[in-house]
């Protein structure tokens, strides 16, 4: 009271100075005097980019609604209004805006500010907040599409791509470098559609086909290829941060194959991508959703879930809830959402009100397990089995019910009662016909508020539904919810998604994107090295209805990728990281290709196409140290050698060859795997146990396929692992080779059988067998072997 | 945080051309190569993202061996002595104290609980220790106890996240990683980042405790497993002797080279020395792992039994790794989640725990110093977070929750001031009251010793530069010598 007698005291003095200034005395209007003042001298920190304290000021109504400490504007009574008792600058209050922050109010603005408030904070009802925020970072305007440029040569322009890159290399006087020979370019083809190594009648039918659309055909041939949803799917399940196993301590197994399964289908049926979209975001609120569009939204299904006792199950819902956002964003518009949840984005204009409000998006739904109709004659035992967990459940949300506003809600039953639920949820009985882990839309959708500094145990205001501001609009809609939300990602207004999309898909092509840092956009992020032909892309992906298979041919049948992967010390000089496309990129294979390809060479492949993860052998005690051991029934038969995307993930424990090679450790999404080179890789192709198998079996295939002359076996070898002739050189170096390991056999046989153990033929020479399984484990430890030139 | 300058990189070179020219074994075939008319094979450009580099300062600490008690161990058992607690046994806590508060298992009106177990001060500096740690009581006036450590994070997945990556989450670089990151390793034949591992499981959280999260993968703890063969795929496939392994590896070298020669691809030559290094690695870690020449006494003084895996021989094994030249060793050692119900008493099973890593983490003190190696190795022995005050009763066997406001852990070596207790928290041991040291303050402590400061430490990744340490740690100025 004391304080408060004192503050008027002052506030009487100050009047008395300042009545003289505001000379005529009319009304005040809010649009008309109080809007432009505040838009001056408070938005920067109170407005929609912003709101310090978490007050806003840019809508009469959010400023009388107030902030973190409580009201700034009392109606009729700015003598106790903390917003006018801060702009004036009285004694309890720091005088806004801070120092540093802008010049302090005029008098004569202080006293429109006062007269608006004591005459009743009066202001439209309809106004519309008036921060809209605009940014002139490139990456949030809309891409406009740019002709090709000129160019000196060209007739080294195949397609627009070409325009675009030449020009800039022009400008550096660097010349593009020459074709590769048809060999390299049938092996690099079929790497990055399919994943597989061309096998050597593909490479002769391509060497033989003079034609001159020789290599357009290729292209369409391997884009029709089934493997090449494998290969693609397997590029999205890494942003998907896809296993097969539940993550942290005890890591129980999941039921996730059936989404892999349809992502490898719609690439193969080349689903257009904003369809793609829609269907994994909200596939479960689609008008007469289908299975498959149910099993789609296992996209984001793929979070981990903490099982260890004495967890806060809401906890790691936000937790998981987060994680959706930040995956979204990373994925469709490469920007560092998570920045802006414990406070507003430091670089991007996104403010932490509007990430809750994107969170409110994901907050809506349950994780949920969709049970496929069981048999006839086993429905009615599961429909008992359902029934009884469906009353469970719903006594329990009686329970939940009751507990709201009482003191079971504040001493900690409630939350007990929600984890019970939680744990519940997810024994739900399973249909003997199979299930899977799908998204559902909550009839009641939760509320959202925003977390104080991020903590879900502080809860600030509520907030509805909404994207940045900075971005486009939401499309017209009552609902506002997640399905609303997926169709504003792939909307053509938005500027981001088809760019990151195509930016992706470069990078997968070239080792790097046309934006290095593929997900971020921001402002923070690298510009374009060439913004023109990002533009064109992402423009181009539109006009052809997003599709992939289109983007894929268009890029691959460029001169861009034609061009020799060889170094260039001319261009490493002006260009070292080869951002300019002066040649193509050299890359180590990814770690589930270089499994497939040592598979394919030897002629173990399964080609089988999707089911169940599977085991192939892994060297003894990987289980040794995790705190549950995992099942590892090494699989026989076919299952044995399925290609390396097939693989059970145990998140807490991944199987060794494929993490040793960078494969993503799948808890959070990954959007460029890192490309490692460490004696740990030599130990893995040289001694593993599943890369001796293909060693052995290669060595059967050239001594069962060839005759017995070592040129000849030498060559067919050396064609199966690389697809190219061996050079003289080479050839010789591999003579000498086999030659020496022969007689080391032949010297010691029992090391040989050792090598083969009991499977070795009544007509086959187990010293010849191990000569050539020294020969190929050669082979298959080479850097062009597991290398994409 | 390094550029990789040209004279690092040159000196990186010479370093390497030095020890891989060695056994490269393509001499015999070097006058056939050249006959040929092709460009001669050179051991060449070999870039080791390994290569030992400056720190930012000089440092007081070359190396670390962080002996991590996976579980939480009780602070009140053996550092933290409260006698004001043993009176209040039986009595709930004071309102005060947990108000606002979460636990992972205990209820609100939980009674208090003394420690059960007996303390003494020791050495001339008087540190008080239990008699719980008899052998680590010998060495009091070495080592430095702090005993108000606090972490965020209360269950131990994310707690074991939070002292190794600095957050409670996936995917960040471990302390390890971050090290060898910044300063790369002495050794050029054993991994610079090792993790050994005893107790009846695998810690909590697994292998991205060691990780290297959005660091190159050459920085992720290699986990070494007990017996010959430490590292997964070492040994050579059987019917593979050393001599045939070598043919192997001199084949892949020249074919290798003759690649490179076409391509002029210098990520070749970095291959050509991985399939060097791993294959000295065959020979260097079997050799690391055979403790048959270690004398007697020095066995006994570990108290290593046998050829059982335990404690006690990874204290040995982190003395002979750090002796070649790692940089980072993590001894992990499960179980000391000591809830109360059989198996998990504060007494008896903790007793049991202190039993296995008392002598051999002493006798590792002890032989660091003896062989000079202690005043550039840092030692660190504690876990992810500590115990409550309010005693756990599962039944009549009593134990304690997961405690973050206030818990134990001791230091020595490397730049360490040895023989002083930092930290003082409450009579109940609730909260840390003076001095507390919070986990981001002794990540950056520990980055200080090793000549690294916390703020420079950085990678940028999605945008902006990582830290270790996030936006927090300050140096803890008294721990230092």
């Amino acid at each position: 009271m004391r304080r408060y007698l004192q503050i008027s005291g002052l506030i009487a003095c100050w009047l008395a100075t300042t009545s003289a200034l505001s000379a005529e005395d009319q009304a005040v209007d809010y649009s008309r005097d109080v809007k432009p003042i505040l838009r001056k001298n408070c938005y920067r920190c109170h407005g929609h980019a912003k709101q310090t304290s978490g007050l806003r000021l840019d809508s009469g109504a959010s400023a009388l609604r107030g902030g973190d400490s409580g009201e700034a504007v009392l109606p009729g009574n700015s003598a106790e209004s903390p917003l006018f008792l801060s702009i004036s600058g009285s004694e309890d209050y720091t005088q806004m805006p801070p120092d540093g922050e802008g010049e302090k109010l005029k008098p004569d603005e202080v006293a429109v500010i006062k007269r608006w408030i004591d005459g009743g904070a009066k202001f439209p009802a309809d106004e519309e907040p008036d921060g809209k925020i605009k940014s002139d970072h490139w990456a949030f305007q809309k891409p406009v599409r740019p002709a090709p440029p000129g160019v000196k040569n060209k007739d080294w322009v195949r397609n627009p791509i070409d325009a675009f890159v030449l020009s800039k290399l022009e400008t550096q006087q660097l010349s593009p470098s020459p074709e590769s020979d048809r060999v390299t370019l049938i092996r690099r083809l079929s790497f990055d559609l399919l994943g597989l190594p061309p096998t050597p009648e593909e490479v002769n039918q391509f060497l033989a086909d003079r034609s001159s659309d020789a290599y357009e055909k290729l292209v369409d041939r391997l884009l029709a290829s089934p493997h090449y949803g494998e290969r693609w799917g397997r590029h999205w399940l890494d942003v998907a941060r896809y296993a097969d196993s539940n993550g942290f301590t005890i890591d129980g197994s999941r039921n996730m194959w059936r989404y892999r399964d349809w992502v490898i289908n719609a690439l193969n049926t080349d689903m257009p991508f904003d369809r793609f979209t829609i269907e994994q975001i909200a596939g479960d609120m689609l008008p007469g959703a289908n299975r498959d569009q149910m099993i789609a939204t296992g996209f984001h299904r793929n979070t981990l879930i903490n099982e260890e006792g004495g967890t806060d199950q809401e906890q790691f819902r936000i937790d998981a809830v987060a994680d959706r956002l930040h995956t979204t964003g990373s994925v469709w518009l490469g920007l560092t959402l998570e920045c802006a949840r414990c406070h507003s984005h430091k670089y991007d204009p996104i403010t932490q009100r509007e990430y809750y409000e994107m969170f409110a998006f994901f907050n809506a739904d349950d994780d949920y397990d969709l049970n496929f109709p069981p048999p006839d004659d086993k429905a009615e035992e599961f429909q008992k089995k359902l029934d009884k967990f469906n009353e469970e459940i719903g006594k329990l949300d009686k329970q939940i019910a009751e507990a709201y506003g009482t003191p079971e809600e504040t001493n900690g039953g409630l939350k007990k009662l929600m984890n019970t639920r939680t744990r519940k949820m997810r024994s739900m009985p399973k249909s003997p016909s199979g299930w899977a882990m799908v998204m559902k839309q909550r009839e009641d959708p939760r509320k959202t508020r925003v977390h104080k500094r991020g903590n879900f145990l502080e809860q600030g205001d509520e907030v509805a539904a909404a994207v940045p501001a900075v971005l486009h609009e939401l499309p017209q809609s009552e609902t506002r919810n997640r399905l609303d939300f997926a169709h504003w990602l792939v909307d053509e207004n938005n500027p981001l998604s088809s760019r990151v999309t195509v930016n992706r898909i470069w990078q997968r092509y070239f080792g790097t994107g046309l934006v290095q840092t593929e997900n971020d956009f921001g402002t923070q992020g690298e510009t374009p090295s060439h913004p023109e032909l990002l533009d064109w892309l992402a423009t181009e992906m539109i006009a052809r209805g997003w599709s992939l298979k289109a983007m894929h041919k268009l890029i691959v049948t460029s001169a861009t990728y034609r061009q020799s992967s060889d170094y260039r010390p001319d261009v490493a000089q002006v260009d070292p990281a080869n951002r300019l496309m002066a040649r193509q990129s050299r890359l180590r294979l990814e770690a589930e290709i270089i499994r497939d390809t040592a598979l394919a060479a030897s002629g173990l492949l399964s080609r089988t196409i999707g089911g169940k993860g599977v085991y192939p052998p892994q060297p003894e005690g990987v289980y040794a140290f995790t705190q549950n051991d995992k099942k590892w029934k090494v699989s026989s038969g076919d299952n044995r050698y399925r290609r390396g995307m097939y693989t059970y993930f145990w998140r807490s424990q991944p199987y060794p060859a494929l993490m040793t090679f960078d494969f993503p450790n799948s808890n959070i999404t990954c959007t460029r795997r890192v490309r490692s080179n460490t004696p740990l890789q030599a130990l893995t192709l040289a001694n593993d146990i599943s890369f001796l198998e293909t060693a052995r079996a290669m060595a059967r295939r050239i001594t069962t396929e060839t005759s017995p002359d070592d040129e000849e076996r030498v060559r067919f070898g050396f064609k199966l692992c690389l697809a190219r002739e061996p050079s003289s050189l080479e050839a010789r170096r591999l003579d000498l080779l086999i030659r020496q390991q022969r007689d080391a056999y032949a010297s010691d046989e029992d090391a040989a059988k050792t090598l083969w153990g009991t499977d070795v033929g009544k007509n086959e020479d187990v010293v010849e067998l191990a000569a050539w399984t020294a020969f190929s484990r050669v082979l298959m430890n080479l850097d062009e072997f597991i290398t994409r030139e | 945080m390094h550029d990789q300058s040209p004279e690092l990189l040159l000196q990186t070179r010479r370093h390497f051309f030095e020890r891989c020219r060695y056994g490269l074994g393509s001499l015999a075939l070097g006058s056939l190569l050249l006959g040929d008319g092709a460009k001669p094979v050179n051991a060449g450009i070999a870039t080791n993202p390994l290569a030992p580099r400056p720190p930012h300062f000089e440092p007081k600490a070359k190396r670390v061996i962080f002996m991590f008690m996976a579980g939480g161990p009780s602070q009140l058992e053996l550092f933290n002595e409260r006698p004001k607690l043993r009176e209040m046994t039986g009595q709930v806590i004071p309102e005060s104290y947990v108000e606002n508060k979460r636990f992972a298992f205990l209820k609100k009106d939980a009674k208090l609980l003394g420690s059960p177990q007996k303390f003494a001060q020791h050495g001339e500096s008087g540190q008080h220790i239990s008699e719980c740690l008899p052998y680590l009581s010998t060495i009091a006036d070495k080592i430095a106890i702090v005993n108000s450590m606090s972490t965020d994070v209360f269950n131990h997945g994310p707690a074991k996240f939070f002292v190794n990556t600095g957050t409670p989450r996936f995917g960040r670089p471990s302390i390890g990683a971050w090290v060898t990151y910044g300063i790369g390793s002495e050794s050029q034949d054993l991994p610079g980042f090792v993790v050994l591992q005893s107790g009846p499981r695998g810690p909590r959280g697994g292998a991205p405790l060691w990780g290297c999260g959005f660091l190159p993968t050459t920085y992720q703890g290699v986990p070494f497993r007990s017996g010959k063969e430490p590292i997964l795929n070492l040994a050579t496939p059987h019917g593979i002797n050393m001599g045939r392994q070598r043919e192997f590896v001199d084949a892949v070298h020249d074919l290798n080279e003759m690649r490179r020669a076409v391509t002029s691809d210098p990520e070749i030559a970095t291959r050509v020395s991985a399939y060097e290094m791993a294959y000295r690695m065959q020979s260097s870690a079997p050799a690391l792992m055979d403790i048959s020449g270690e004398t007697r006494d020095t066995l006994e003084a570990y108290g290593i039994e046998g050829d059982k895996p335990s404690f006690a021989r990874n204290c040995l094994l982190a003395r002979r790794l750090i002796e070649r030249g790692s940089r980072f060793v993590q001894l992990y050692h499960t179980d000391w989640d000591h809830h109360g119900g059989p198996g998990f008493e504060i007494n008896k099973a903790l007793n049991e725990r202190c039993h296995e890593v008392d002598r051999p983490s002493a006798a590792l003190v002890k032989d660091l110093e003896q062989r000079g190696l202690l005043k550039d190795t840092l030692v660190i022995w504690g876990g992810e977070f500590g115990r409550t005050p309010q005693g756990e009763d599962r039944n009549k066997l009593l134990g304690r929750d997961h405690h973050i406001d206030a818990y134990s852990i001791w230091m020595a070596g490397g730049g360490v001031k040895g023989g002083q207790t930092v930290g003082e928290t409450d009579e109940l041991g609730y909260y840390a009251v003076e001095d507390r040291v919070h986990v981001h303050d002794f990540q950056a402590t520990v980055l200080h010793l090793m000549g690294l400061d916390h703020l420079k430490l950085t990678y940028r990744f999605q945008g902006r530069d990582f830290r270790l340490t996030d936006v927090h740690g300050e140096v803890v100025e008294k721990l230092l010598a």
